[in-house]
């Protein structure tokens, strides 16, 4: 209930947020101009409009970029934010536990966020409705769900980096860090550790691949596309990439629930 | 029954000790005043009362409950104005109100309560563009959410205009009636005196006096002074004066002689002057003013009163304290903040009223 409540407030404090209704704008628009500008020209392209544009133009550019971004917008100052400003004393001093604050203020920016990604993706489809395409609706509005999820798994990281961080300028560097290494190096950086464990590796059951391929879709934005990716196919959770699959889901609950239980861990400590 | 029970709680910061070996009591239905310089870990021990801040020794309990280990059951029945807080920009008060309402899964009305403060106009503003004293107002709302056993204001009638701290003085007083406790720290005077039951003063993070305003005010100041207005104030009338058991020290200013004495030498004092054939033409007391009192022990060297603890050394700050306040010259227990100086204008003759001394009486 404590907990609830929190995220309601949360949830009603965040989606007035400024900045987050510009980058969903943005991001809006920017789907949108995509959605025009690669509009298939012929009439044999019509049928695989919707999910060629969303698997080759607005996942790799737009979804696996914007939203973690959003996301840490959202979630950097979640905890550190109030502490450092002071809003924290009047939380805590109503009836909630200090794990209340934390995972209610991972439900109330997170389902803030997926709101915002569902809204953000109602211009584009406008603009599909519009053109003389064939508009997938189900494959168009399963895609919005997996691009939401991403969203909230992004806003849970960010928010136990939040927790641990006893000042907002730790918060926000620990928020960057999340975002230039899940966006930008984490194929370089686990490909490098890879190489430099393989003396560790090579005796274990599993061959090197597979531990690649694990490695890759433990990155969220990874696993979110492999994911849409199946479900674009239909093939989703079925055919020869179910391990892989259930690895991706597997790790985003991990992403969700493990950094606010760590961030949790210290601010529960912490004198505030 | 308890309301908040400290025993031997010290609390150590990275550079500091902010409260040492603190034993404080307050029992239910009191009113408590916390008083005590700014750095002197008043707002310190309020954070251990609610778990924000965890006592390096020492327990603190609350409701007959542990501060740590049952913090979300204390705040269930506890209200609190906290200091330094801020309110959430985006929100509206009306939000801000609802908001504690849920989380104390209380049934009040949200509106009734901002009638109370006095924001019922703003409910639909944003808090974000509230005035300081507004917020504060809304904060209180928020304490009285679910009629609590004990509300903790820290610093209550900051930002309040003397209309607004006066309201606050009658919700404290309401609350009290009421069957609550009320633990608030202050160093506006004054709100201590007209609600208080009984005060604490704190200084570097030990409890160096406890008592009731009297109480305190008995220890202090035993003395009062008196201020006689007579026809002919000549020295001879002084002496007079000066000549009476329990009279300590006979200033004379125009036509009023100031004499410090006894409480019970006052009525002396008039029949020495009438028996020496002196018009009294008025006389009145002038009580220690509490300020007085609040200086004589945070700055003086404290005074055992009547439930003392001790009398607290020199050295130790709050972590936000900036210079250490306990090193200043020591001000006598009868200081006066009026506008009659005692002891050091003998020999005064530039005679501008206020100085003009009469006690060695060298003009």
């Amino acid at each position: 209930m404590s907990l609830v409540a929190i995220a309601e407030k949360d949830f009603q404090d965040t989606v007035r947020s400024r900045g987050m209704i510009a980058l969903v704008a943005l991001f809006s628009i920017l789907v949108a101009v995509f959605a025009y500008l690669v509009r298939p020209e012929g009439q044999g392209g019509e049928e695989f409009a919707t999910e060629i544009l969303l698997s080759f133009f607005v996942g790799p550019f737009l979804v696996t970029t914007l939203i973690p971004l959003v996301a840490v917008v959202v979630g950097y100052n979640a905890v550190s934010g109030e502490r450092e400003s002071g809003s924290l004393k009047l939380l805590l001093s109503l009836p909630h536990s200090r794990a209340d604050v934390v995972f209610g203020k991972v439900v109330g920016r997170g389902a803030a966020l997926a709101l915002a990604v569902f809204a953000g993706f109602l211009l584009p489809a406008l603009v599909l409705i519009l053109l003389p395409v064939s508009f997938n609706a189900g494959a168009y509005l399963g895609y919005t769900v997996f691009a939401g999820a991403l969203g909230v798994v992004f806003v849970a990281i960010a928010v136990g980096c939040s927790a641990a961080a006893a000042t907002q300028r730790r918060a926000l560097i620990f928020g960057v860090s999340i975002y230039v290494l899940f966006v930008l190096f984490w194929s370089a950086l686990t490909g490098q550790i890879l190489d430099a464990a393989s003396p560790i590796v090579d005796p274990l059951p599993a061959s090197a691949d597979q531990i690649r391929t694990f490695l890759e879709v433990a990155n969220p934005t990874t696993g979110i596309e492999v994911l849409t990716g199946a479900f674009l196919g239909e093939q989703l959770f079925r055919g020869d990439a179910l391990n892989q699959q259930i690895s991706a889901v597997s790790m985003l609950v991990f992403w969700t629930i493990a950094p606010p239980l760590l961030g949790l861990w210290k601010f529960d400590v912490d004198d505030l | 029954m308890t309301a908040i029970e400290l025993r031997g709680v010290t609390k150590e910061f990275a550079d500091v000790t902010a409260v040492r070996d603190l034993d404080l009591t307050v029992e239910e239905g009191e009113v408590y005043g916390f008083l005590g310089p700014n750095g002197a870990g008043k707002s310190t021990t309020i954070d251990m009362l609610l778990d924000l801040v965890r006592p390096t020794e020492g327990t603190v309990r609350v409701l007959e409950q542990d501060a740590t280990d049952d913090g979300v059951e204390i705040r269930q029945r506890t209200g609190v104005l906290p200091d330094g807080f801020t309110v959430y920009d985006r929100l509206s008060g009306r939000q801000h109100v609802e908001f504690a309402v849920r989380s104390k899964q209380a049934g009040d009305d949200p509106d009734a309560l901002l009638e109370r403060v006095g924001l019922l106009d703003d409910a639909d503003r944003k808090a974000g563009g509230y005035s300081k004293g507004m917020r504060q107002r809304l904060v209180l709302a928020m304490a009285l959410v679910g009629d609590p056993d004990l509300l903790i204001l820290d610093e209550p009638s900051s930002g309040l205009d003397p209309a607004g701290a006066k309201e606050m003085r009658e919700i404290v007083r309401a609350e009290s009636e009421r069957g609550a406790t009320v633990f608030f720290s202050s160093h506006v005077l004054e709100q201590v005196d007209a609600v208080c039951d009984r005060v604490g003063i704190l200084r570097d993070g030990q409890l160096i006096a406890q008592d009731s305003v009297e109480g305190l005010r008995d220890a202090v100041g035993g003395e009062e002074k008196l201020e006689i207005v007579v026809s002919d104030p000549s020295d001879e009338a002084a002496e007079t004066v000066r000549a009476v058991d329990g009279v300590s020290q006979v200033n004379r200013d125009d036509e009023t002689l100031v004499v410090s004495c006894a409480d019970d030498a006052k009525t002396r004092v008039i029949g020495a002057l009438e028996d020496s054939g002196v018009v009294v033409r008025d006389f009145h007391t002038r009580e220690a003013s509490l300020e007085d009192l609040f200086l004589a022990y945070t700055e003086g060297d404290a005074v055992a009163s009547t439930n003392a603890n001790g009398s607290g050394d020199s050295g130790t700050r709050d972590r936000d304290g900036g210079s250490d306040e306990s090193d200043t010259a020591d001000v006598p227990i009868d200081a006066d903040t009026g506008d009659t100086t005692a002891d050091d204008n003998t020999g005064d003759t530039t005679a501008d009223g206020d100085d003009a001394a009469a006690e060695e009486g060298d003009r």
